[in-house]
C-alpha cells in the first residue's frame, strides 16, 4: 500500500541500504494523530498558565517573592517534556517493544533504590534525589508496568495451550500452559504495588494497581468475565473494609480517611486543605471569580499548585470552565481509546489505553478530592500540578500515543 | 457491518468499551455531580460566604458627624479626626511570647490609652476575631504616642541560647537608651504585627459648657446620648464607610484589586435657631443668679416671640458635654466625695450624673405660680367676664366653698383694679375671676394655652402633662381645684410650656410652636430644610393679648416684678413664687418677662429651683432677668426708649471740656451740676475722662487731667454692693470713679444688685462701673 511515508522516503533513496534499514527500524511513519496532539496541547497550556495563576502567591511567600518560581521550572519541563514528545511520536513501536523488559527491570531496580535512598519529606520515601532533582520511581513503574504489559499481552496473546487438543502432559505444565501470563502479571503487578505502598504512597499504589488490573482485564482474555467480577468485588470489600477501618492504613492516609468520613472533626488540622478547597470550588459558581482572582490561593489553601491546583481553576473560572477541562479529559481519553482501538498491533492498542486510562483516573480521582467527593488521597492532576518529573513523564507518554497513533489505521479518512 | 473500522479483535474491544465507560461516566460522571455541580452550583453561594468570612476583613471608616452650630454659624459642637486603636487577637494568639507581650501591653499601651488592664486582657482574649477596639477616639496627641510604640521592636518568640545582641561591639539600645532585650537568637517585630490603629472621629464641644443641657453629648461610637445629638442623631450621623480588604491567611492585605472602598457621607449639620451672644448673656447671669439664691438648680429660657425660635436655654449647674461623666458643679462633687460609703457614694454620683445632663427647662416640671395669672386674666378678659374697669376688694383671704385660701398678703391688698390686683399678684382677685370663669370656660383656655400637651419643640424627653397626676381633667375640677389654678397652684407645667404660654399673649394671641433647630445643611453646607416658624392656634384676641400685655408693663414698673424693669427697655412680666406642694418641700421662684411691651420681641422665663433666704420670684428671678433682658435688647438692636426722668437720671454725654483752663472748665462742669476732680499741676485741660460725648451719670464725675499728670495712676474700685443709690454715687465719687445706673433704679429702697467691675480692680480714674439696682420693696408675691 503506497503510503504516505513510503511517498516521501524516495527522498532517502539514495541512502545506504543499512541505513535506511535501520532507519525503518527506528522510526516510525505516517502522520500522527492531529486531534489528540491538539488536546495535548491545549490542556499543557491550560495547565501551565492555571498552575501559575495558583503558584505565584506561595511563590512569593516561600520563594523571596519570586513569583515565577514554580512556573520557570513547570516551564522548563514542559518544554523538554514537549520535545521528548516530538521525539518520541517518532519512533517506531518495534524500538518500544524492544524497550520494554529494561525499561521493567529499571523500574524495579530504582523501586528498590528509593526505599534505601530517598529524600526525607515528612515520612514519604518516594523522591530520589539526583543532582539537585528528584526522581519519582513510582511514575517510572507506572509507565514500566504499562509498557511491559502492552509488550507481554501481544507476545502472549494465543494460549500456550490448546485445551481442544488432545494433550498428556501432567497437570502442573497444563496449568503453567495456561495460567503462566496470567500469573506472572499479577505478580509483576502486586510485587511493584508492594513496593509503591512501601514508598508510603498510597496514591500511587492505587493507580498503578488499577491500571495494572484494567490492563489485565482488557488485555489479558484468558481470564473469563466472572473472575473479574469477583476480584472487582474483593476489591469493592476491600475499599470498603478499608474504609471503615482506616487503621490498617500509613498514619498519614488513615487520618485522610477519617478526615473524609467526618470533616468536622479536625478542619484545621489534616482536613484543611480540603476544607479550604471546597470553599474555592464553591466560590467559583457558575462563572468564577475570573482568572487569577482566586482568594483562596491567597496562602488559604496550602501548596496550591500541587494536588489542588484543580480547586483554584474552579474557583477563577467557574463551573463552565472547570466543566470545560473535565471534558478535554474525557476527549483526551476518548481519543486515545478510538486510536488504541483503531491499532492493528495489539502492542500498540494495549500500550494506548494504559496511558490514557492513567491519565483519566488520575484525573478523575484528583478531580474527586478536590470537590471533596473522595477522601483526599494525594493524586497530582496530569498538565496541571507542578512537578517536573512528572509531567516529563507524562509528556513523553503522549509522545507513546502520537508513535502509536502513526500506526493506528486510522480514524485518519 | 458493511464497514468494520475497528481493528482490535471483538473481546478487547468490549472490554476496552467496558472500561472506557466505566471511567468516564462512572468516575468523571461522579465527579461532575457529586463534585462540581453540587458544591459549585448547588451549595456555592454558601462556600462562598463562608470563604469571603475567613478572606475579607471588612472596616468601618466613620462618617464624620455633622456639626452643629448657633445661628451665626458659631460651631458648638464639631467632629474632628481622631484614632481607634484594636488589637488583632487572633494573630496575637499565634505568637508564642504572648504571654509577656500582653504584659507588656498592660504596662505600657493601656497607660497611653487609659484603659485598665483588664480591658486590654479581655479584649485580646477574642482570638476567633481579628479585630478588637482598645479604644477609640483617641485624640491625635495620644495616636502619635500610639503609633511611636507600634514601631518599637518586641520578641515574638524565645529561643534559648544566642548571644546578646551587639552592633560593633556596643551592646543594642533603643530609642530610650534602653538595653534592648532578648539575644540574637530570638525573633523579633515590631508591635505593629498585632496593634493597628484605625481612623475615627471625636466629637468636641469648642465652647465646652455652652447650651449643654440643650446639646446633649455623644458616647463612645460617637451616636447621640443625650440632648439634640440625640434627638437629631439620625440626621447627625452620616453613612459610614466601608474597606473591604480581602487578606491572605497569614493576615496581610492583599493587593489593591482586592480592594473595595465605599466613601462615608458626612452627615447633616445643624443651625440652631440659639445665639452664642443671647446664650452667654442668659448662661452667665442664671449661674450667678443660682449661686446667689443658694438654689438646688436654676433654669432660663429665652424665646423669639414672633417665631417660637428658641435664642438661649440654659440650666444650672450644668456640665461639660466633652467630659459629659464628670460632676461639673463643684458643691456637688463635695457633697459626693465626703458620703463615706463607696456603694453609697457610686450611687450618688450616677444619680447627680444624670441630673446635670437633664434638661431641666422641658423636662422638669412646677406650679406655676403667680405667672399663670397672666393667662386667668387674658382668659378672662377674653370671655368678657371681666373687663378693664373690673375692681375687687382683697380681705387677705377668700373662701370657696367653704374652704378659706388666704392671699400672701394676710392683711389684704384692699380694694384694686383689674391691673392692680395683676401688680399686686392678688390671689382671690384672681380666684373670684376663676369662679366668675367657671371651670368650662376656664379649661378651655388652660388648654388652649397649652397646659394639657406638650409644646412640640424639637427635643428629646419633652414633659408630656398626665391627667389626673400633673393636671385635673376637665371632669374632676370641681370649684377648689378651679380656684387654686386661677392662680397657678395645684397643676403641673414645665419652663417651656409656661413661656410659650406667656409668649402668645406677647404674640398678639398667637401660640407659636417653640424650636431649636433653624436649618439643617448638608455636608457642603447646602441648606436641606428650614424650619418655618409653626402656629399653634390663635388662643385670645389681638386687643385682649395687648391689654394684658400693658398691664404686664405696669407689674415691671410698678409692681412685684419691678426689679425686672430696664430703663427705656419696656419690659412686661409677672412674677411667680408658687410652692412645689407635689414635691412637699421648697419653692420655686420665677419671672416670666418680654419686651418692649408694645412690639414684643424677645420674652424669657427664669425660674429658681428651691432657693434658700429669699425666695421670692420678685426678689430673686426678676434681677437676673433685668441684667440679661437688657443686654439682649441691645444686643438684638432694639431702641431703648428712655422716659425724661430716665433721661435726666441717666445724664448725658459729657461736655467737651479741652483747650479751656482749669479754671474755666471746673466752673462749667459745677455750673452743670457734675463733679470735678483735677489731677496734675498744669493750667491746661489736656485730657478728660469720660471723654466728650461718653455718657456720663447726673452729677458724674469729671476727671481732668493737666500737664504733668500721670495718665497711668490708677484706682481701686469699691465695694457697691447692698447699699442705696445715693450711698454708691458718693462711694464712687469718693473713689474716682462714675458709676452707671441699671435695673430699676428709679424705685424705692433700692440696692445694689451687682456691679460690672468686682470690688478690688484696679482702673484709670473716672472709669464708670455699671451698678444694677434692685428694689426691696412691693415685689413679694408670697
Amino acid at each position: 500500500m503506497p503510503t504516505q511515508a513510503a511517498t516521501r522516503n524516495h527522498a532517502h533513496l539514495k541512502e545506504q541500504p543499512e541505513r535506511q534499514l535501520l532507519r525503518h527500524k527506528v522510526l516510525a511513519y505516517g502522520g500522527f494523530d492531529f486531534p489528540f496532539m491538539l488536546i495535548v496541547t491545549v490542556l499543557l497550556c491550560l495547565g501551565l498558565v492555571m498552575m501559575f495563576s495558583a503558584s505565584y502567591v506561595y511563590a512569593i511567600r516561600h520563594h523571596n517573592g519570586d513569583a515565577y518560581y514554580f512556573i520557570k521550572r513547570q516551564l522548563i519541563f514542559a518544554v523538554l517534556g514537549f520535545a521528548a514528545m516530538l521525539l518520541i511520536s517518532k519512533l517506531n513501536l518495534n524500538l518500544l517493544r524492544k524497550l520494554a523488559i529494561p525499561v521493567l527491570m529499571v523500574a524495579f531496580l530504582l523501586l528498590v533504590v528509593v526505599l534505601f535512598y530517598h529524600t526525607d519529606i515528612r515520612g514519604f520515601r518516594r523522591w530520589i534525589p539526583l543532582f539537585g532533582w528528584t526522581i519519582q520511581p513510582s511514575e517510572i513503574a507506572k509507565v514500566a508496568l504499562i509498557l511491559f504489559f502492552a509488550f507481554a499481552m501481544e507476545k502472549y496473546q494465543r494460549p500456550l495451550y490448546n485445551r481442544h487438543a488432545k494433550d498428556n502432559r501432567g497437570f502442573l505444565r497444563r496449568f503453567f500452559a495456561q495460567w503462566g501470563c496470567t500469573l506472572l502479571y499479577m505478580g509483576i503487578l502486586l510485587a511493584m504495588v508492594v513496593l509503591i505502598f512501601l514508598e508510603n504512597h498510597v496514591s500511587g499504589t492505587i493507580i498503578t494497581l488499577a491500571i495494572g488490573a484494567l490492563l489485565i482485564f482488557i488485555g489479558e482474555q484468558r481470564i473469563p468475565l466472572w473472575c473479574y467480577l469477583l476480584i472487582a468485588g474483593v476489591a469493592v470489600g476491600a475499599v470498603l473494609l478499608v474504609f471503615h477501618n482506616p487503621d490498617i492504613l500509613p498514619e498519614h492516609a488513615a487520618k485522610r480517611i477519617m478526615a473524609f468520613k467526618d470533616p468536622a472533626s479536625d478542619p484545621s488540622g489534616s482536613n484543611w486543605q480540603s476544607t479550604q478547597s471546597l470553599l474555592a470550588v464553591g466560590s467559583g459558581g457558575w462563572f468564577g471569580q475570573g482568572f487569577g482572582n482566586s482568594i483562596q490561593k491567597h496562602l488559604y489553601l496550602p501548596e496550591p499548585m500541587n494536588d489542588f491546583v484543580f480547586a483554584i481553576v474552579c474557583e477563577e473560572l467557574g463551573f463552565l470552565g472547570a466543566f470545560c477541562i473535565v471534558l478535554l479529559f474525557i476527549a483526551l481519553v476518548w481519543r486515545g481509546f478510538m486510536i488504541a482501538l483503531h491499532t492493528k498491533e495489539r502492542f500498540g492498542t494495549l500500550l494506548v489505553i494504559g496511558i490514557v486510562l492513567q491519565i483519566g483516573l488520575q484525573t478523575a480521582l484528583n478531580i474527586g478530592v478536590v470537590t471533596a467527593v473522595l477522601p483526599n488521597t494525594g493524586i497530582p492532576l496530569p498538565f496541571f500540578s507542578y512537578g517536573g518529573t512528572a509531567l516529563l513523564i507524562l509528556l513523553a507518554e503522549m509522545g507513546i500515543v502520537l508513535a502509536v497513533s502513526r500506526v493506528s489505521r486510522e480514524i485518519k479518512k | 457491518m458493511a464497514k468494520r473500522k475497528l481493528t482490535s479483535s471483538d473481546r478487547l474491544l468490549v472490554r476496552a468499551m467496558i472500561v472506557l465507560f466505566a471511567v468516564v461516566f462512572g468516575l468523571f460522571g461522579y465527579d461532575l455531580v457529586r463534585g462540581l455541580v453540587n458544591v459549585q452550583l448547588v451549595h456555592g453561594r454558601e462556600y462562598a460566604a463562608k470563604a469571603e468570612n475567613g478572606q475579607l476583613r471588612d472596616t468601618e471608616v466613620a462618617a464624620s458627624r455633622g456639626s452643629i452650630y448657633d445661628t451665626n454659624m458659631t460651631p458648638i459642637a464639631q467632629s474632628t479626626t481622631a484614632g481607634k486603636v484594636y488589637i488583632n487577637p487572633n494573630s496575637f494568639s499565634k505568637i508564642p511570647n504572648k504571654e509577656a507581650l500582653l504584659q507588656e501591653l498592660c504596662d505600657q499601651l493601656a497607660p497611653i490609652l487609659g484603659i485598665t488592664s483588664e480591658k486590654v486582657r479581655s479584649q485580646a482574649s477574642h482570638t476567633e476575631n481579628n479585630y478588637m477596639v482598645l479604644k477609640g477616639q483617641v485624640e491625635l496627641e495620644t495616636m502619635q504616642l500610639v503609633n511611636a510604640f507600634r514601631n518599637r521592636e518586641c520578641i515574638l518568640e524565645v529561643v534559648p541560647g544566642g548571644k546578646p545582641r551587639t552592633k560593633g561591639g556596643q551592646p543594642l539600645l533603643d530609642a530610650d537608651g534602653n538595653l534592648r532585650k532578648g539575644d540574637d537568637n530570638d525573633k523579633f517585630s515590631t508591635y505593629a504585627n498585632f496593634i493597628g490603629v484605625d481612623p475615627d472621629v471625636k466629637r468636641y464641644y469648642p465652647l465646652k459648657s455652652f447650651a449643654a443641657n440643650l446639646l446633649g453629648f455623644t458616647g463612645a461610637e460617637d451616636v447621640g446620648l443625650a440632648g439634640l445629638e440625640k434627638y437629631y442623631n439620625k440626621e447627625l450621623t452620616g453613612t459610614p464607610g466601608r474597606i473591604v480588604t480581602a487578606k491572605n491567611a497569614a493576615d496581610s492585605n492583599l493587593n489593591i484589586q482586592y480592594e473595595s472602598i465605599y466613601d462615608p457621607i458626612p452627615g447633616n449639620s445643624l443651625v440652631l435657631t440659639i445665639d452664642e451672644v443671647i446664650q452667654r448673656y442668659l448662661e452667665r447671669s442664671l449661674q450667678q443668679a443660682q449661686i446667689d439664691a443658694n438654689a438646688k438648680a436654676a433654669y432660663g429660657i429665652i424665646m423669639d416671640v414672633k417665631t417660637g425660635a428658641i435664642l438661649a436655654m440654659s440650666c444650672a449647674p450644668s456640665y461639660d458635654p466633652g467630659n459629659y461623666e464628670a460632676i461639673a458643679d463643684e458643691a456637688t462633687k463635695a457633697k459626693i466625695a465626703a458620703i463615706a460609703d463607696p456603694a453609697e457614694r457610686e450611687a450618688a454620683r450616677k444619680n447627680a450624673m444624670m441630673a446635670q445632663w437633664r434638661n431641666g427647662t422641658i423636662e422638669l416640671t412646677y406650679e406655676p405660680g403667680s405667672v399663670f395669672k397672666t393667662i386667668t386674666v387674658a382668659a378672662a378678659l377674653e370671655e368678657g367676664v371681666v373687663d378693664m374697669s373690673e375692681r375687687y376688694t382683697c380681705t387677705g383671704s377668700i373662701t370657696i366653698a367653704g374652704r378659706t385660701i388666704s392671699c400672701h398678703n394676710r392683711s389684704g391688698h384692699g380694694n384694686q383694679s383689674l391691673t392692680q390686683g395683676l401688680m399686686n399678684s392678688c390671689n382671690p382677685f384672681m380666684i373670684n375671676i376663676g369662679q366668675k370663669m367657671g371651670v368650662e370656660r376656664f379649661y378651655k383656655y388652660f388648654t388652649a394655652f397649652g397646659f394639657t400637651e406638650p409644646t412640640g419643640i424639637d427635643l428629646l424627653n419633652e414633659f408630656s402633662p398626665t391627667t389626673g397626676i400633673n393636671i385635673h381633667a376637665q371632669s374632676r375640677m370641681g370649684l377648689v381645684e378651679l380656684a387654686s389654678c386661677s392662680f397657678g397652684q395645684s397643676f403641673e407645667a414645665s419652663p417651656i410650656q409656661i413661656l410659650s404660654a406667656v409668649s402668645a399673649i406677647a404674640n398678639g394671641g398667637k401660640l407659636m410652636q417653640p424650636y431649636v433647630v433653624a436649618k439643617v445643611l448638608d455636608e457642603a453646607g447646602r441648606v436641606i430644610s428650614e424650619t418655618q416658624p409653626t402656629v399653634r392656634r390663635q388662643v385670645v384676641s389681638g386687643e385682649t393679648a395687648k391689654l394684658v400685655c400693658g398691664m404686664m408693663e405696669q407689674v415691671v414698673s410698678n409692681g412685684t416684678g419691678k426689679n425686672g424693669y430696664v430703663a427705656g427697655g419696656r419690659v412686661a412680666g409677672k412674677t411667680g413664687t408658687s410652692q412645689k406642694l407635689s414635691a412637699g418641700k421648697g419653692y420655686v421662684a420665677s419671672f416670666c418677662s418680654f419686651a418692649p411691651a408694645d412690639a414684643p420681641e424677645v420674652a424669657m422665663l427664669i425660674a429658681i429651683d428651691e432657693p434658700v433666704g429669699l425666695i421670692n420670684g420678685g426678689q430673686i428671678a426678676a434681677p437676673p432677668s433685668a441684667e440679661i433682658m437688657e443686654n439682649v435688647l441691645v444686643y438684638k438692636n432694639i431702641e431703648l426708649r428712655y422716659t425724661e426722668k430716665e433721661q435726666e437720671e441717666l445724664g448725658g454725654s459729657a461736655p467737651d471740656m479741652s483747650d479751656l483752663t482749669i479754671a474755666a472748665a471746673k466752673q462749667s462742669l459745677t455750673g452743670q451740676g457734675y463733679s470735678v476732680r483735677v489731677i496734675g499741676d498744669g493750667e491746661q485741660v489736656l485730657h478728660q475722662i469720660p471723654e466728650p460725648g461718653q455718657s456720663i451719670s447726673k452729677g458724674g464725675l469729671v476727671i481732668l487731667y493737666t500737664e504733668g499728670s500721670d495718665t497711668s495712676k490708677t484706682v481701686t474700685v469699691p465695694d457697691l454692693t447692698k447699699i442705696s443709690i445715693s450711698e454708691a454715687n458718693k462711694t464712687a465719687a469718693n473713689a474716682g470713679l462714675n458709676i452707671k445706673l441699671t435695673g430699676n433704679f428709679q424705685s424705692s429702697s433700692l440696692v445694689t444688685y451687682r456691679q460690672s467691675i468686682a470690688p478690688g480692680e484696679k482702673v484709670p480714674p473716672g472709669t464708670a462701673i455699671t451698678v444694677h439696682f434692685v428694689s426691696n420693696n412691693g415685689i413679694i408675691d408670697r
